[in-house]
């Protein structure tokens, strides 16, 4: 499973594109939505009809941190005639915004099913070492703040209590009508992470943003990894 | 080399005390803060000017340390600091138990020169396995013992705290605004730049010392934070410890890339890692000394619901509000308390729903206050009790009439024994500042936790409780 990280550090690399973390991070057995790489629209083709329509289609470049800002991405794409004219849309877009690209590809992935949007993540702190985040995804992360810390590594009961420490709980108990979390696939998660960073010590950060949080478990939508840059 | 328990327990429950460079510029503050020494002190000074001054004090001066005809367990040492890896030598090759360092001018000053002095220091004490406090600090403090850095300090009293400091001023403001409020430490050490012994290796001994109770500890940072966490960890599951962290580490300046990242910030991880180690966060001197006090006077709660009693109708009001805004509920009570308070209450200017507005009823007989705590105590609906102590009315009737204070005191430890709810009281010092501080030291020899103010009282007891919950 390092040979991620080894290909990465080859080319000189400190970000892992979403195929790669997600690959890391499925080696490890943590639940993320399978996505492979497609370096041409015959093979995103061939890897929605195994996977299985509806996919989700992103943009696969170095130079690329926020790939929905770029119109890299295509959500929801329902058969094949739809796949070929997304994976031109995307091109185009994306020429137009960041000429020297060099894409290598979009990412093939099947669209998950809804659920609650929670962000779990590993933060390297320069005097704890690894460090784990959870908090309730988009505007709760991102404007709110709304997030709990633990740091690494973390027990059964750590897990428990931070996801319980956030303001926003409740919306994941089933906040008006809403089918409630699946808590115990959030903390297996959480303690996943919590090895992972142990055994990944390269890791400088990570992102699993969102993650579906749904009655029947949890799953993985998208992957960041920033690797540390000495070494 | 690490320093072995043995050697750690001779530096900080040291039989024999040596001080070396103390000077008349200083008012040979270091001798005459160990006149109380419980044993042999003795001093180490080749400056011949320095010297007569020193034996006026009645204490023996030698060259050198080598030259004390006795075991020295802790020596303390103010030497400027180019002398002071001399000075290390020289323990190493008496056998000192432990050395602490005041002198400062090392690493924490990020020039060359301190730091090259700082790892020869090192160097010299590491591998003779020396148990060295500092440098840059105030060092040792336990008043059982007559250890003290500052003669205000007190001596002669076995205290239950330990206390840990990364700063000397913020060691030396807790031993002695907590001794105003008779709160003593069982052993304070003020560990600065820490070199050879780290918090840890304090809290390691704190957790084990039959003497400390309750472990407080004001930090900045931690050179190896794994090692802190994991030890807080243990720690924290024998005793309750209150952490004080101070100042904010700046990032490292590199390039965030996530969400994760971006909010992990310097006081969000160390908010998280006391938490996850089931110790309590304080913020500043005042709220240590208000939860140290609440952990080792009150009894512990899981519920959340307090019965107060207060002196006047607007009081109970803001009373209310201080221990609600902190978490607390104020609920109504049972049933059978309303038909007992019913029978005996004096309604007119007060009230019984829940604050209890009291004056009048316990003015009518003071025994009505005992009644009063007898039905708080046996409703369900009621876990802890708080109490209003009026020093506005009472302060200076209690001084005319100190038997009515002691009527009183004998009241509130009646209940505090008789009952496992909590009980704590608020004496605020309103425009009787001195009568009040007299009455809040007579409660506080009694064991009575008394807070000057409504607002402290509900934070020292929600937090104290949440340190029993561990």
């Amino acid at each position: 499973m390092t040979d991620v990280i080894a290909a990465a550090r080859a080319a000189n690399r400190t970000i892992l594109s979403e195929v790669e973390a997600k690959q890391l991070l499925a080696d490890a057995g943590i639940n993320v939505t399978e996505t492979r790489l497609a370096t041409s629209i015959d093979e995103a083709a061939a890897h929605a009809a195994e996977l299985g329509y509806p996919v989700a289609l992103k943009v696969v470049s170095d130079k690329i941190t926020h790939k929905t800002d770029v119109g890299g991405v295509e959500l929801g794409v329902a058969n094949e005639d739809e796949l070929r004219a997304a994976c031109e849309r995307i091109h185009e877009r994306v020429i137009d915004a960041v000429p020297d690209a060099e894409a290598q590809g979009v990412s093939v992935q099947p669209m998950a099913e809804p659920g609650a949007e929670v962000i779990l993540g590993i933060t390297q702190d320069q005097q704890f070492g690894p460090v784990l985040m959870f908090g309730l995804g988009g505007v709760f992360v991102e404007v709110l703040k709304d997030v709990a810390f633990r740091i690494v590594p973390l027990q059964p009961r750590d897990a428990s209590e931070m996801i319980r420490e956030i303001q926003g709980f409740p919306l994941l108990e089933g906040f008006r009508g809403q089918p409630a979390a699946n808590l115990e696939a959030i903390e297996s998660m959480l303690l996943q992470l919590s090895e992972f960073a142990e055994a990944n010590p390269e890791i400088a950060e990570l992102d699993l943003n969102p993650v579906f949080a749904r009655p029947d478990g949890a799953i993985a939508v998208d992957a960041r990894i920033l690797l540390t840059s000495n070494s | 080399m690490a320093v072995t328990r043995e050697r750690l327990t001779r530096a900080l429950a040291p039989k024999v005390v040596a001080v070396i460079g103390d000077k008349q510029a200083s008012g040979y503050n270091w001798l005459r803060s160990m006149k109380e020494f419980d044993g042999p002190v003795y001093s180490v000074q080749v400056d011949e000017n320095e010297i007569p001054g020193i034996e006026e004090l009645g204490i023996p001066n030698y060259k050198s340390l080598t030259d004390i005809p006795d075991q020295v367990d802790f020596a303390v040492c103010a030497v400027p600091r180019q002398v002071a890896p001399f000075i290390v030598q020289g323990c190493v090759e008496a056998n000192v138990g432990g050395v602490t360092l005041f002198t400062s001018g090392f690493a924490e000053t990020g020039e060359e020169i301190g730091v090259e002095l700082q790892n020869k220091i090192f160097e010299i004490a590491d591998p003779a396995g020396l148990a060295l406090i500092g440098p840059n600090c105030m060092g040792l403090h336990v008043p059982g013992l007559g250890v003290r850095f500052n003669r205000d300090q007190p001596a002669g009293v076995q205290g239950n705290i330990g206390f840990v400091s990364q700063s000397g001023t913020h060691g030396m403001n807790f031993s002695l605004t907590g001794a105003a409020h008779g709160l003593y430490c069982s052993t304070l050490v003020s560990f600065g730049n820490g070199i050879i012994l780290e918090a840890a290796d304090y809290l390691e001994y704190l957790a084990d010392d039959p003497q400390t109770e309750v472990i407080g500890m004001y930090i900045e940072g931690a050179r190896d934070g794994q090692r802190l966490f994991r030890t807080l960890r243990e720690v924290a599951a024998k005793k309750p410890v209150i952490i004080w962290k101070g100042g904010q580490t700046e990032g490292g300046g590199r390039a965030i890339r996530s969400h994760t990242a971006s909010l992990a910030s310097d006081q969000a991880i160390w908010e998280a890692m006391i938490k996850q180690v089931g110790a309590v966060a304080v913020h500043n001197l005042d709220e240590m000394i208000d939860v140290v006090k609440a952990t080792l006077l009150t009894k512990r709660t899981q519920g959340n619901r307090l019965g107060l009693i207060a002196m006047t109708g607007g009081q109970s009001v803001v009373l209310t509000d201080a221990f609600e805004k902190a978490g607390w509920k104020v609920p109504t009570l049972s049933d059978e308390s309303y038909a007992q308070l019913s029978e005996f209450f004096n309604i007119i200017g007060g009230s019984y729903r829940n604050p209890l507005d009291a004056a009048g009823t316990i003015g009518q007989d003071p025994k009505h206050l005992d009644t009063i705590f007898d039905i708080l105590n046996a409703d369900e609906n009621i876990d802890a009790v708080g109490m209003e102590l009026s020093a506005t009315f009472m302060a200076r009737r209690w001084q005319d009439k100190p038997e009515e204070f002691d009527r009183l005191i004998g009241s509130l430890k009646r209940f505090m024994s008789e009952s496992d709810k909590p009980f704590l009281a608020a004496l605020h010092p309103s425009h009787v500042e001195e009568a009040a501080l007299t009455a809040r030291k007579r409660l506080q020899e009694e064991g009575i936790a008394t807070f000057p103010s409504f607002e402290r009282a509900a934070n020292a007891l929600r937090k104290a409780s949440a340190l029993a919950a561990v």
